[in-house]
């Protein structure tokens, strides 16, 4: 039998800051392996009701790692997504992009949804979740190595989604430059 | 080992900042009113409480007492005043009322039908009767 956790103010307002701060990564992460936005809106919700209720994130080791589980399972058991090839919604963005760069912005999005979804978690929960391949691979029951070449191979993917029409060594090499200045 | 343009797509991908969730409606509300009362802010709805009672207390103790006698009479007039006016109330009325001369009343009624006039002078609607005939 589970221990009963009092539900107390001091875990809810962890919950919370747990909630709003690294939300973003995961609400991505969420969007990434759903395809929708307003889906992984509701999954990451669900997620954190849930953990309030139960108070399954005080017995957690590494909260972080923890939580993205939860938003993966939330999100692969709702039958709502299970629907394949959902459409890219063009009006919904899932990132803010550098120098208000909408067109980059979809650009992403669109090759991040072109990925096989082990890679696409992978390169999610790496760049933008900060998680290392070790939290990744423990994750995802994967090996530590499994986990950093899924990741390299998604970013080259990813590279030559983004970049294909253009010189894109050129480019990336102006945008970095313009950064460092 | 991960080359250099994999890292510099890799720090350009990371410009890309996520968007943050929308706020949870249960974690806002349900934690935010629960916060925002605190021990101050009890303190001072337990004086409210307790001034509004005294107030209600101070205002009920000095109250007018009205007696039972001018409050029953207030009501009968109160009553009277709602009922309809019939003969029969009339009559009871001018029976019992203090200021009423009762033989006013009984000449009124019952006036004897003797000229008023004195001796030898007639009213002009006796004489103009007399002529007809």
């Amino acid at each position: 039998m589970r221990p009963r956790v009092d539900r107390t103010d001091r875990n809810t307002a962890e919950i919370e800051v747990l909630y709003r701060q690294p939300g973003a990564a995961r609400l991505l992460f969420a969007a990434a392996l759903s395809g929708d936005r307003g889906c992984a809106q509701d999954a990451l919700q669900q997620v954190f009701l849930k953990a309030i209720e139960n108070g399954s994130l005080s017995q957690a080791i590494n909260k972080k790692a923890y939580l993205f589980a939860c938003v993966r399972n939330a999100v692969v058991n709702d039958a709502k997504l299970q629907k394949q090839n959902m459409p890219l919604d063009i009006d919904s963005a899932w990132f803010s992009p550098p120098d208000r760069d909408y067109a980059a912005e979809q650009n992403l999005r669109r090759a991040l949804l072109d990925l096989p979804q082990e890679q696409r978690e992978v390169v999610v929960l790496h760049a933008w979740g900060e998680l290392t391949f070790s939290e990744i691979g423990d994750l995802l029951g994967v090996s530590l190595n499994t986990a950093a070449s899924r990741y390299r191979y998604a970013l080259a993917k990813l590279r030559d989604a983004m970049f294909a029409k253009e010189n894109s060594l050129c480019r990336l090499a102006m945008r970095s430059n313009s950064q460092s200045i | 080992m991960p080359t250099r343009d994999e890292e510099q797509f890799a720090v350009y991908l990371k410009r890309f900042h996520p968007i943050a969730p929308e706020p949870a409606p249960t974690l806002r509300v349900g934690d935010a009113s629960r916060r925002s009362l605190s021990p101050g802010t009890w303190l001072a709805a337990v004086a409210a409480v307790v001034l509004i009672g005294a107030a209600i207390f101070d205002i009920r103790s000095s109250r007018v007492v009205v007696s039972n006698t001018v409050r029953d009479v207030a009501y009968a007039e109160r009553r009277a005043r709602f009922e309809p006016f019939t003969m029969r109330s009339a009559n009871a009325g001018l029976a019992t009322a203090p200021s009423l001369d009762k033989a006013a009343v009984d000449d009124l009624a019952f006036r004897s039908p003797t000229s008023p006039f004195p001796q030898g002078k007639q009213s002009a609607v006796a004489v103009l009767s007399k002529e007809k005939k």
